[in-house]
């Protein structure tokens, strides 16, 4: 869910802003690192990259018929962690607002935050306590991305409330507002998103296992548990 | 197949055009939105922005018409928050929803129509440089921004495979949709998880196999990009201060002016 070019007013753009692009420059950071130590790693970025471009411009099997498509950063912070999550998102708002007309340059800020930020560290911390207390790989894997939509959903709806509050009853209650607004479309949406990641995992698993082996996600043991339940 | 606004600049008649200077007027525009303080100065930025994509750029007309839908739902949604939620002043419009008082007050619809008229002010200059300035041209600009490399080279890359996947998907999306593959709630919803993860496979092969592929092309963690656009000619320079000034002037004059 994107804010709209224009929509936040002055000081509020600058402070998302602010806050966000400290985050970015740690990613990038890491990035620089990750790449320094095996050099294969760009050009998978890249293309994870581009995956969570065309993902955010395909529509999901309608759920309520309007405009909603799955985000998947929750994909992104599983495989490679939040921070360099961040810098893949961030590049991908610029794409998404220059070529697709979603969300905007001023409110970049915002929507990294919400979508780049506060999404990927609660998908990823998660898919890490789950997979941690001994929750099955795919439930896991659903619990992490639909959590970390609706994280991406409620920072948005605070970001609003915060630019706006209401005269009654202040930042709260427009909080609720735009919540109640957006719910209609972002919870079901959130679940189908779930549901696709794990799916999606599920067909990972038996194909590629190595990719998620390699990236740390998933221990060989756990792989080979899911091969035997298949077989 | 795809359908994207940087197919549209490529062919535009402003191609040419210095792209500094395209990016500046269509910045300076959108930070003007942002900070009026009355929805007259966007309005004119929305009306004046259009003008210029449509006949200057020549940009289809239709196209452009369907592409300022686009904002339209979030505008209307999120302003109807804060027309409701906001405010003091003579109340416009009442209604009772389920024993709720709902009131639009006379500030609340101030705020409304100020923040749908900076959403089309700001959305119709986002569309001017998308749609008058291609990627690669914005990329030359951003190398002598001294934005980190990696994260240019890692922009450039995925521009490069967006259009890749979007094909390869609209290929399978085909695909299933000829075997029925859509019929259905549960059909579609396990055909989309099959597309997104043939998708993401195929993507990673292809990252797997592009490193070996400019490994042997002498790949040293930088692509050279050549900037082609010219420097701006004075008289385009001359007619984009024109411009600017005109709608700042617009909006300083026209900062304590109430609609309502």
């Amino acid at each position: 869910m994107h804010i709209m070019e224009g929509f936040l007013p002055h000081p509020w753009w600058e402070i998302w802003f602010a806050l966000s692009l400290p985050v970015v420059a740690y990613g990038v950071y890491k990035m620089n690192k990750m790449i320094k130590e095996s050099r294969e790693t760009l050009p998978l970025l890249a293309v994870a990259g581009a995956f969570v471009f065309v993902l955010s411009s395909l529509k999901l099997p309608s759920v309520t018929g309007s405009c909603s498509h799955p985000t998947g950063t929750g994909m992104g912070s599983i495989i490679f962690g939040p921070w360099i999550t961040s810098v893949l998102a961030m590049i991908v708002l610029v794409y998404q607002a220059i070529f697709l007309a979603h969300g905007g340059l001023t409110t970049l800020g915002a929507n990294t935050f919400s979508m780049g930020i506060a999404g990927p560290i609660v998908g990823y911390l998660v898919y890490k306590a789950a997979s941690r207390s001994g929750l099955h790989l795919y439930l896991a894997v659903f619990l992490a991305a639909t959590l970390a939509d609706w994280a991406t959903y409620l920072v948005t709806s605070l970001q609003l409330a915060l630019a706006f509050p209401a005269a009654v009853g202040g930042v709260l209650s427009s909080f609720e507002a735009f919540a109640a607004v957006f719910a209609i479309t972002q919870i079901p949406l959130a679940i189908v998103e779930g549901m696709v990641t794990a799916l999606m995992f599920k067909y990972i698993v038996q194909l590629r296992s190595d990719v998620l082996v390699r990236m740390n996600v998933v221990s060989q043991i756990t792989i080979k548990k899911l091969k035997e339940a298949v077989a | 197949m795809h359908n994207l606004l940087d197919d549209y600049a490529h062919g535009n008649a402003l191609r040419e055009t210095s792209t500094r200077l395209k990016l500046f007027l269509g910045l300076w525009a959108i930070l003007l939105c942002v900070s009026s303080t009355t929805p007259i100065a966007p309005l004119f930025v929305a009306i004046t922005m259009s003008l210029i994509t449509v006949l200057l750029a020549k940009i289809p007309g239709r196209i452009y018409f369907r592409l300022l839908l686009v904002p339209f739902s979030f505008a209307m949604l999120s302003a109807g928050v804060v027309a409701f939620m906001h405010g003091n002043g003579q109340t416009l419009f009442s209604v009772q929803i389920f024993g709720i008082d709902l009131a639009i007050r006379e500030e609340g619809a101030n705020l409304a129509a100020l923040l749908i008229a900076r959403t089309f002010g700001g959305m119709c200059s986002l569309y001017f440089i998308a749609l008058t300035t291609p990627m690669i041209e914005i990329f030359a600009v951003l190398k002598t921004l001294h934005i980190p490399q990696s994260v240019i080279e890692l922009s450039m890359m995925i521009y490069r495979y967006i259009f890749v996947f979007l094909d390869q998907a609209a290929m399978i999306h085909s695909a299933q949709v000829m075997r029925l593959g859509d019929a259905g709630a549960k059909n579609s919803l396990n055909s989309f998880s099959l597309l997104c993860s043939v998708l993401f496979l195929r993507s990673w092969e292809q990252g797997e196999r592009l490193i070996v592929a400019m490994d042997s092309r002498c790949y040293d963690g930088k692509l050279d990009l050549m900037d082609q656009a010219a420097g701006a000619n004075p008289m385009t320079i001359f007619a984009a201060a024109i411009y600017l000034a005109a709608a700042t002037a617009i909006a300083v004059l026209t900062r304590d002016v109430l609609l309502l």
